[in-house]
């Protein structure tokens, strides 16, 4: 009988017990799928970097000659150095004569593993190579096995033991329709498929210095060694270390000796954790899942408020009869019972949904990962500590808040139940924003007023239309982001294709084409940077600064930065650097800033920088073309269209990222406002019965009574947006320091009016019912007994 | 303003069971009178004030005040009337507990057309002493007051009460009465007072009695008694 008297009350509520459900639902949803995603990919990795003996930090080496090297040179092999008075890279001796290039990196290693003794180190040798496939350009970097840091691990298949054998990422495969077996041409050879492997070091496809992180146009493999030397590309290198020292040790020391030998060729020391190729996957895995308890526990929270607000609303409703049941015998827990059954019956459902498709998209959403990390997987496995957090802990707090509420009522006794509440004391918040809104006239006074009553209602009002609201400017603020640090850069450039001489055969140049000069891991500054020698007047590659102006002649007189040089580095327009190439040192004058995101980049004039390295002006190792240029005439040539094509792919990822976190955020504000507006109306009925009887129009009441929460959530909104750009610069600064690499997230005023916009949409969304049952509120109800 | 009602019929229909609250009344009351209604519960006191008032509209029959004809009014053009014209006093105060005292008399004077002083008024009922006041600080007979002043500020011309001091004791009761009826010589507002007491209606220009929907009797009162000489017993 009492249960169906409980039935029935809640019944009218219809709409908003499914949308609390709904916030139930999505609680436990979010927490299990993010839960178990991360839980069943942390596991398998965190064994497999062991087992692959992952690198705790890398080396960067400059490609430069120095005098130590040259040393090396003139004692095992100075015939090399007779034959080829130029050479100042390591990679052209890599290409004159191996055994020399090998002495120089051992010579290297060997330096540095006796600055230390309890590290240990191994170089890491790659070639990039460039084809076709699927009418796709694919760069994939060939690493050279090695035997003691960062092994090969195999996913599926047998490693190379042939010269026509080839591994890569099963996720390339899997996005070319390749497998095991089958047969994959690379500059015309061809590679039989024998393996899916995985490389620790890379647990992101990032092989240049954009964030292009496409795992379809990209990826990594291994052939055997012989195989390696024979491929007819630049070889690349860094040094992988390990060390049985603890972090904090380690950071404080090994860096900093390495860093204090101001070894020439060093450019770069970066613990793995701060290495975004190789421990981007510790950030994101720990931050996925602060993002989950964070983003479960606030959604729970709001929902188990709004539950609270609803019991404690449907009790006050029902006091006359639980007095009447009271005073007729009834205990407080036959009276109890009841409520709470209903709840439970109520809440279990919800959060099970919520669970069990948690669990169905953990699988897709793991998958998301796995689209751009490189890390072994395991089917998703249930746990109990899952169903605990998901399902049992929220059912129990739910019941024990309705529980906790219900007996505070029933503690009253049956005389004062059937009394009405006349009016509580007001809180104190309230007669102090009185005294503030004085100057205002009594309609002003009330719209704030009448949310100030109820601070819980307004508390989750403010949070969850702040949660909502910086979602939006934050997804906001990476639309255009691949745009900003690849699309527009080469949208002002005209090359259509870049072509990379060999050195030790000549470059055909195109009356049109410019010759440039490429030097990557040039040191200016001690930075390690790519400085390029453009032609003064080249209409090919013109450099233009943050307000649109055309500034490449000013390369004549000092180094033209880019963007991200300058945030990272922190370097000028007015600085005098040191630029250093191998032994050759020089001063130049930072003399623009160029609006490109793509990477540490100096550009100077070519002619300077040839003689600068020459001693001669004719000297170019790449050339930019506005045509296609011939594979077969340099060592590789990079597709501009193939560049955006991948910056395309990636900000469709972003993109559909963006839409899925301004979907959550407009249905989450939408109920919570729905719901608040509604119980609004619901506490405010009878002084809007008054209002009406009193004279005041629809409109007019519609804007005391819920014209405080357009209000209130305009101005969080406005909040918002300067705590929004906070983060974001935060987020970038955090980006440039952790990883050195710059993710221009940018924040503009459309943003902010569209964000808005979306607000207000959500709003009247939300609001529409309220207005509906506020219009339908009688005038007679102002007659009757005035409850709170 | 006079208010007259011309067989004025109103039907309350609840599922199949239909309920005549007013049957055919037809009745007048003059500018500047206090009128009250009395009858048992149920006989159509409420309806008939809501009626008058524009709260409710009849089934059939005509309403005027003055030159308006409020039973051919609609929902916006009655709640125009009642904003420039009508005043309302429940028994139940309803006075919202986040505003003092001056503050709810504010909200019935932000919708008059000629408003008086805020502060005058509250002089009027005897509460300058409270102005700053919440409702929780202050007694129910006070806060009766502040609904009394909060429904007159507004310069109303007629002021429609709804058993004003069914919840207060007598002492309280006569000071309210009285308040109603200094507000009435002052300002000449017609009051039209529902009351199930008998002796309340002693203060009144015209008594009326209801009975099932029907108007029993209307009559001048002759032997009209200041408020605060009512005895209750």
């Amino acid at each position: 009988m009492l249960f169906q008297n409980v039935l029935r009350t809640l019944k009218k509520k219809w709409l908003q017990l499914i949308l609390l459900g709904l916030i139930m639902v999505m609680s436990s949803f979010i927490y299990t799928m993010m839960d178990y995603s991360i839980n069943n990919l942390l596991e398998p990795t965190e064994a497999y970097f062991e087992e692959a003996n992952q690198e705790d930090f890398a080396i960067g080496l400059a490609d430069g000659l120095f005098e130590t090297d040259f040393a090396v040179i003139q004692s095992e092999c100075p015939t090399v150095l007779t034959n080829n008075p130029e050479l100042y890279t390591v990679s052209a001796l890599y290409d004159i004569d191996a055994s020399c290039y090998e002495a120089v990196m051992n010579a290297r290693v060997n330096e540095i593993e006796s600055l230390y003794d309890d590290i240990t180190l191994e170089l890491r040798e790659y070639k990039d190579v460039y084809f076709q496939y699927n009418d796709r350009s694919i760069r994939f970097r060939i690493l050279k096995e090695n035997n003691t840091i960062n092994t090969t691990y195999v996913i599926d298949g047998e490693l190379p033991e042939n010269n026509n054998e080839i591994t890569l990422t099963e996720i390339f495969a899997k996005k070319n329709n390749l497998n095991l077996g089958d047969t994959l041409t690379i500059n015309g050879k061809s590679y039989e498929i024998t393996a899916y492997t995985l490389f620790p070091d890379y647990s992101l496809t990032i092989l240049s210095e954009a964030l292009i992180i496409d795992n379809t146009s990209q990826t990594i493999g291994t052939v055997t060694d012989q195989e390696f030397a024979a491929i007819n590309s630049t070889i690349n290198f860094d040094i992988a270390g390990t060390t049985s020292l603890t972090d904090d040790e380690f950071t404080e020391e090994v860096i900093d000796t390495i860093y204090d030998q101001n070894l020439p060729y060093v450019t770069n020391a970066t613990l793995t954790i701060n290495n975004m190729r190789s421990g981007a996957i510790y950030s994101e895995l720990a931050g996925g899942r602060a993002m989950n308890i964070m983003l479960s526990l606030m959604i729970a929270s709001i929902g188990l408020i709004i539950v609270g607000i609803m019991v404690s609303k449907v009790l006050q409703a029902q006091r006359g009869p639980i007095g009447i049941l009271k005073a007729m015998g009834y205990t407080n827990t036959e009276i109890t019972v009841p409520y709470i059954l209903f709840i439970a019956i109520l809440a279990l459902p919800t959060l099970v949904i919520g669970y069990f498709i948690g669990v169905y998209f953990a699988e897709p959403f793991k998958n998301i990962y796995l689209e751009f990390y490189l890390l072994p997987y395991q089917a998703i496995q249930q746990e109990l500590k899952t169903i605990v957090v998901a399902i049992i802990a929220p059912y129990a707090f739910v019941l024990l808040v309705s529980f906790i509420i219900i007996r505070n009522m029933l503690k009253k006794d049956p005389v004062t139940l059937l009394n009405p509440v006349v009016g509580d004391q007001t809180n104190k918040l309230v007669t102090k924003i009185a005294v503030l809104l004085k100057p205002f006239n009594i309609k002003t006074k009330l719209k704030h007023l009448l949310l100030y009553r109820n601070m819980v209602k307004f508390l989750v009002f403010l949070i969850g239309i702040f949660f909502a609201a910086f979602t939006i400017l934050f997804s906001f603020s990476m639309t255009g982001m691949m745009d900003r640090m690849i699309y527009n850069y080469y949208d002002t450039t005209h090359h259509e294709s870049i072509g990379y001489c060999d050195y030790q055969s000549t470059c055909p140049v195109g009356s049109d084409d410019d010759k440039v000069i490429e030097l990557p891991s040039v040191l200016i500054d001690d930075h390690d940077v790519t400085l390029i020698g453009l032609p003064e007047t080249t209409d090919i590659h013109p450099l233009y600064n943050d307000s649109d102006k055309d500034i490449t002649s000013k390369i004549e007189e000092g180094l033209v930065i880019t963007t991200s040089m300058h945030l990272i580095e922190g370097i000028d327009i007015g600085d005098t650097v040191t630029v250093q190439v191998g032994n050759d040192t020089t001063s130049l004058d930072v003399v623009g800033i160029t609006q490109e995101y793509g990477g540490s980049k100096a550009y100077y004039s070519r002619t300077q920088l040839s003689e600068f390295l020459t001693d001669d002006e004719s000297y170019y190792n790449a050339v930019y073309s506005e045509t296609e240029l011939d594979d077969d005439n340099y060592l590789h040539v990079v597709k501009t269209n193939d560049i955006l094509k991948q910056a395309e792919d990636m900000q469709a990822f972003f993109n559909m990222f963006i839409t899925i976190m301004i979907t959550i955020s407009i249905v989450l504000g939408t109920i919570i406002i729905y719901i608040l507006t509604l119980l609004t109306i619901e506490d405010n009925f009878y002084n809007i019965s008054l209002f009406k009887v009193m004279g005041y129009n629809d409109k007019e009441i519609d804007k005391m009574i819920l014209g405080g929460y357009l209000t209130y959530g305009v101005i969080i909104f406005l909040i918002t947006i300067p705590i929004a750009i906070a983060a974001f610069q935060f987020m970038e600064q955090f980006f440039a320091e952790f990883y050195e690499l710059l993710f221009p997230v940018s924040f503009s005023i459309w943003h902010a009016i569209v964000g808005l916009g979306i607000y207000l949409v959500i709003f009247f969304l939300g609001a529409l019912n309220a207005k509906h049952h506020l219009k339908q509120v009688a005038l007679q109800e102002a007659m009757k007994m005035y409850q709170v | 303003m006079s208010i007259i009602l011309e067989n004025v019929t109103k039907v309350y229909q609840s599922g199949e069971v239909e309920t005549k609250a007013l049957k055919n009344v037809s009745i007048t009351f003059n500018e500047g009178e206090i009128v009250a209604i009395l009858g048992p519960s149920g006989s159509g006191k409420s309806t008939l004030l809501n009626v008058c008032s524009g709260l409710d509209v009849p089934t059939d029959g005509k309403i005027q005040i003055d030159d308006d004809t409020i039973s051919d009014m609609n929902t916006k053009e009655l709640t125009k009337f009642r904003r420039n014209h009508l005043g309302f006093i429940f028994q139940q105060h309803n006075l919202l507990q986040t505003l003092s005292v001056r503050e709810n008399v504010e909200v019935g004077r932000a919708v008059g057309e000629d408003p008086f002083d805020t502060e005058e008024v509250i002089d009027q009922v005897g509460l300058t002493p409270n102005i700053d006041k919440y409702p929780y600080q202050i007694s129910g007979g006070e806060a009766q007051r502040v609904s009394i002043a909060r429904a007159v500020v507004k310069n109303p011309k007629i002021l429609f009460c709804d058993e004003p001091t069914g919840a207060l004791d007598e002492e309280t009761a006569k000071a309210i009465l009285t308040v109603l009826e200094d507000l009435n010589e002052t300002y000449k507002t017609t009051i039209c007072l529902i009351t199930h007491n008998p002796n309340i209606a002693k203060m009144a220009d015209r008594i009326v009695k209801l009975n099932s929907g029907e108007v029993i009797e209307s009559k001048e009162n002759k032997n009209k008694q200041k408020a605060n000489t009512i005895s209750w017993s």
